[in-house]
């Protein structure tokens, strides 16, 4: 299998201006006895991007991973590495090009040091003794577990094995990373660390597959955003495109004197939309009518004598148009 | 090496570059045990323990029951040395390659191996090619110390036979082993299945009495074990000082069996192994 190197300008078709995918699934069905877990799903990744796959518990997310990574086989459809067919089951050539990083943490020997599990699974990649073992040093330094190198992986923190994960998952630089909500269970400042180790990857030309439940998590760190809904594709696309497909009209406003001046509020925004209490204490929730009506809803405020002091948006961009996307509210945002 | 520094799989499937990959095993499990330092420990006193059970009910084992090898009359405690020596190699096949497959299983780490661009084959032998390397230590330190304490003798001139006769014998239990780790694939619990097996092969193998004394018909059905054969070859070596011409016979009894076992479990395995890809359940155990 030959493996483009990043940016690649030549795509599927050999022309300049595309960019190949590094891994693709076309049309992928995968049933568990009856249930549909994947109903005909198509995603590609290029070269130096980071592709997030939303979607809630039980949307698919991990049997594509599975699939992409061969460790399961589609029931239709297949899937390619650098353009060629690499399943039913995955060859070795394929999985030579493959990091994972799985959900859970049960994937490494707990009795054997961090050190230990990365030149084994470095030896298993064909690496010799030596280059095993540089190689495994060179990854626990990336990922800033030096100095735990030596101590058992039992003996790990959920976000330490994380970053180890990380570690086997690049060992080998694979051109192809796929990462399974590797922070779903991290505190703020373990998922950035994995955050950043993946996005250091993909600057160097690694395609990355994100699965992640997490919506806030992909705004400044994914290129590109599939939502996997009830095995669909609901939606593919960049970010700022997935943010455009809602167009917020709830948020919440800070008001100087706000408590005992609501009605003169509600008259003040007649017409363009109504203020009621919200969940946060002292806050507002505005609720307007259309939505692109933000600033005439404030100057309405400012006009009736209140200071506007914060204001934001109910629910993320990326949250709403999840949210729209996966039937849950219409677009619009309206609950 | 490719563009992205990752070297071609072509050339990682040869033979030797999977080679390469067994001591990574053998250094992994090594590791694991010595990390388990009271497991380490109490296998060698058990060991003590067996010996020590082995010479009392000796004591009241008549050596005429007992029967000659090589014209020599052997005690029971010889003759059961020799058996649990068999037996040890039966284990590792039998139980060790499934147990194996089970552990990555339970540990999840049966996925990430196979993730890797490593041969089938190359994780089953790895996976018990510390066993393979710690028993034969193991079995050799057994029969020194039933030597140097109870006085047992041995033929040690036929030790390289015995030795080339449980090489042939491996394979075949090595298969049955496999074929165990399928089940275990397939049907996540396979713990009963071998001690079933596992027994009955002991039983029927004669290695703790001689064949004679269970009934006539089971006794021409197990005459016919695998097991019986490499054992019954084992105590002509090392008992009676048979030489390797001696054991050819059971030599290339064995070979048939363990082309068949391990072809068997091998082709067994694999559809498995893809039933369990087909399925997506290949980590659930």
């Amino acid at each position: 299998m030959t493996s483009p190197a990043a940016g690649d300008p030549r795509g599927p078709s050999g022309a300049v201006g595309e960019v190949a995918p590094a891994i693709e699934a076309i049309g992928v069905v995968r049933r568990f006895r009856e249930r549909p877990a994947l109903r005909g799903v198509s995603v590609h990744v290029v070269p130096g991007e980071i592709h997030a796959l939303l979607g809630r518990n039980g949307a698919g997310k991990t049997t594509l991973l599975r699939i992409l990574a061969g460790l399961a086989t589609p029931d239709e459809g297949e899937v390619r590495a650098f353009g060629e067919p690499g399943h039913r089951p995955m060859t070795r050539d394929a999985r030579a090009v493959v990091g994972l990083v799985p959900s859970g943490d049960r994937s490494f020997y707990l009795r054997l040091s961090g050190l230990e599990n990365l030149v084994f699974f470095a030896r298993l990649y064909g690496l010799r003794k030596r280059r095993a073992s540089e190689r495994a040093r060179e990854m626990l330094r990336w990922v800033e577990l030096e100095d735990a190198a030596t101590r058992a992986v039992g003996e790990y923190s959920h976000g330490m094995q994380k970053r180890l994960s990380v570690a086997r998952g690049l060992l080998m630089e694979p051109p192809i990373l796929l990462v399974d909500e590797a922070t779903h269970d991290l505190d703020p400042g373990a998922a950035i660390r994995v955050r950043d180790l993946v996005t250091a990857a993909r600057d160097r030309g690694t395609a990355v597959i994100w699965a992640t439940q997490r919506l806030d998590e992909i705004r400044g760190f994914a290129d590109r955003v599939t939502i996997l809904h009830e095995g669909l594709v609901r939606f593919e696309g960049s970010v700022p495109q997935l943010m455009a497909t809602t167009a917020p009209t709830r948020y919440v406003v800070q008001l100087d004197a706000a408590g005992p001046g609501d009605d003169r509020a509600g008259a003040a925004l007649a017409g363009i939309g109504r203020l009621s209490a919200s969940s946060e204490g002292a806050a507002r929730l505005l609720e307007l009518e259309e939505p692109g009506s933000l600033g005439r809803a404030l100057a309405a405020l400012e006009a009736a004598g209140f200071h506007v002091r914060t204001c934001r948006e109910e629910r993320s961009e990326i949250e709403a148009a999840f949210l729209a996307i996966t039937g849950d509210e219409p677009a619009g945002g309206d609950a | 090496m490719n563009a992205w520094g990752i070297r071609r799989v072509g050339s990682v499937t040869t033979i030797r570059a999977e080679l390469r990959k067994l001591p990574a095993f053998m250094r992994r499990d090594l590791l694991i045990a010595l990390s388990y330092r009271a497991a380490f420990i109490t296998d060698w006193l058990s060991m003590f323990a067996q010996i020590l059970m082995i010479y009392f009910v000796g004591r009241i084992v008549s050596p005429d029951a007992i029967p000659e090898y090589g014209g020599t009359q052997a005690t029971y405690m010889e003759f059961v040395a020799v058996g649990i020596t068999v037996s040890s190699f039966m284990g590792v096949g039998l139980g060790r390659v499934f147990a194996a497959i089970r552990q990555e299983q339970v540990l999840g780490t049966l996925e990430t191996l196979l993730l890797t661009p490593t041969a089938l084959t190359t994780v089953q032998i790895g996976s018990v090619v510390y066993d393979l390397a710690y028993v034969p230590i193991r079995t050799f330190i057994f029969l020194g110390l039933t030597s140097l304490v109870f006085g047992t003798t041995y033929d040690w001139s036929g030790l390289v036979p015995a030795a080339v006769v449980l090489i042939a014998f491996v394979p075949f239990v090595w298969g049955v082993g496999v074929l165990a780790a399928a089940w275990t694939l397939t049907f996540k619990r396979g713990t009963g299945v071998v001690g079933i097996l596992t027994s009955v092969l002991t039983i029927g193998s004669g290695a703790y009495f001689p064949l004679e004394v269970i009934p006539g018909w089971a006794e021409s059905i197990f005459a016919w074990s695998p097991v019986t054969i490499a054992l019954e070859a084992s105590r002509d070596a090392l008992l009676g000082g048979a030489g390797f011409l001696d054991v050819l016979p059971s030599i290339l009894l064995l070979i048939p069996f363990a082309a068949a076992s391990l072809a068997f479990g091998v082709w067994t395995f694999r559809l498995a192994l893809e039933r369990e890809r087909r399925r997506g359940s290949l980590g659930l155990y």
